[in-house]
């Protein structure tokens, strides 16, 4: 590929300002043996239920990257009608609003913002997006319930 | 900056995993073979149940066999752990039902780039060898003791 350099001098300085001026309450480290994959851990945002837990998230960046958005998928298991049972995520970003514009930063606040604000509407799990619009308060306790539960752990 | 650019791109496990998932669902196979994951929340990535249709004109014609694939912690830079549900007699195939890697091409010769998919169509394809064309085969439903 003709311009690999440039997508990969993107890449480096994408990951480099991550380290430098890290978004608030997100950990995103590249993986050593892969610049590629990125090992994040994004903190629950305050009031909402997913506060005081630490989620688990990779991301990798294809080939076509920054053509193609980034994959990314969640590694601790939550309760959240856009995130599915294997913990992939249903963000317009990610799939037919992606632009190049976009980052690995912004993708990372899209995620952290969806934590807060749950869409049960563009669900991805219908079984948790049905509880959702059903009995919300309820649906919340179960996600407040499974944070305690699995995003506890170090 | 510690980390390097290999010259080319390489997949992690889980999606890679993710990608063969979803190449199952959509179907883009002849159906002879099919694959997915055991539990639908299984977040490891790691059980698969996985079936295939026995060929025409073969001991294994008009049987569903089934199989189990675990995929580790070093997956795709280890091959899969295949083996057996339903009883089978044929070569590369143990007592207990798992299949020996060395019977196998894709699995012998396994690289990262190689799929669950191709597992299975090796093992299909070796359904219709020479070897396996005479072997009577076990009751149909029969399974192998879980492990």
């Amino acid at each position: 590929m003709n311009d690999n350099g440039a997508l990969t001098k993107r890449i480096v300085k994408e990951s480099a300002r991550l380290q430098q001026e890290p978004v608030p309450g997100i950990i995103a480290a590249p993986d050593e043996n892969n610049a590629r994959y990125f090992k994040v851990v994004i903190d629950g945002p305050s009031e909402s239920p997913y506060e005081g837990g630490k989620f688990k998230v990779e991301l990798f960046l294809p080939d076509e990257y920054p053509m193609a958005p980034p994959k990314v998928r969640f590694m601790t298991k939550l309760y959240h009608p856009n995130i599915d049972k294997l913990g992939r995520i249903c963000l317009d970003i990610l799939k037919e609003k992606w632009s190049p514009a976009l980052q690995i930063r912004t993708v990372l606040l899209s995620i952290q913002a969806l934590l807060s604000a749950p869409n049960p509407d563009d669900f991805l799990d219908a079984d948790v997006a049905e509880k959702w619009k059903a009995d919300e308060k309820g649906a919340k306790a179960i996600a407040r319930d499974w944070t305690e539960k699995y995003a506890h752990e170090t | 900056m510690a980390s390097s650019f290999p010259t080319r791109t390489v997949v992690p496990r889980n999606f890679k995993l993710l990608e063969e998932l979803e190449a199952a669902q959509k179907g883009q196979h002849e159906g002879s073979v099919s694959w997915g994951l055991e539990a639908n929340d299984d977040m490891s990535l790691s059980r698969w149940v996985c079936m295939i249709i026995g060929p025409t004109r073969t001991p294994y014609e008009g049987r569903i066999h089934t199989l189990k694939v675990h995929c580790g912690d070093r997956y795709p830079e280890e091959p899969p752990a295949v083996r057996f549900q339903t009883r089978i007699n044929l070569t590369g195939v143990s007592a207990n039902g798992n299949v020996d890697p060395k019977s196998v091409p894709s699995l012998r010769n396994w690289n990262r780039d190689m799929t669950i998919h191709q597992v299975l169509n090796d093992i299909r394809a070796s359904m219709s060898a020479k070897e396996n064309a005479k072997l009577s085969q076990p009751p149909e439903g029969a399974l192998y003791p879980s492990q």
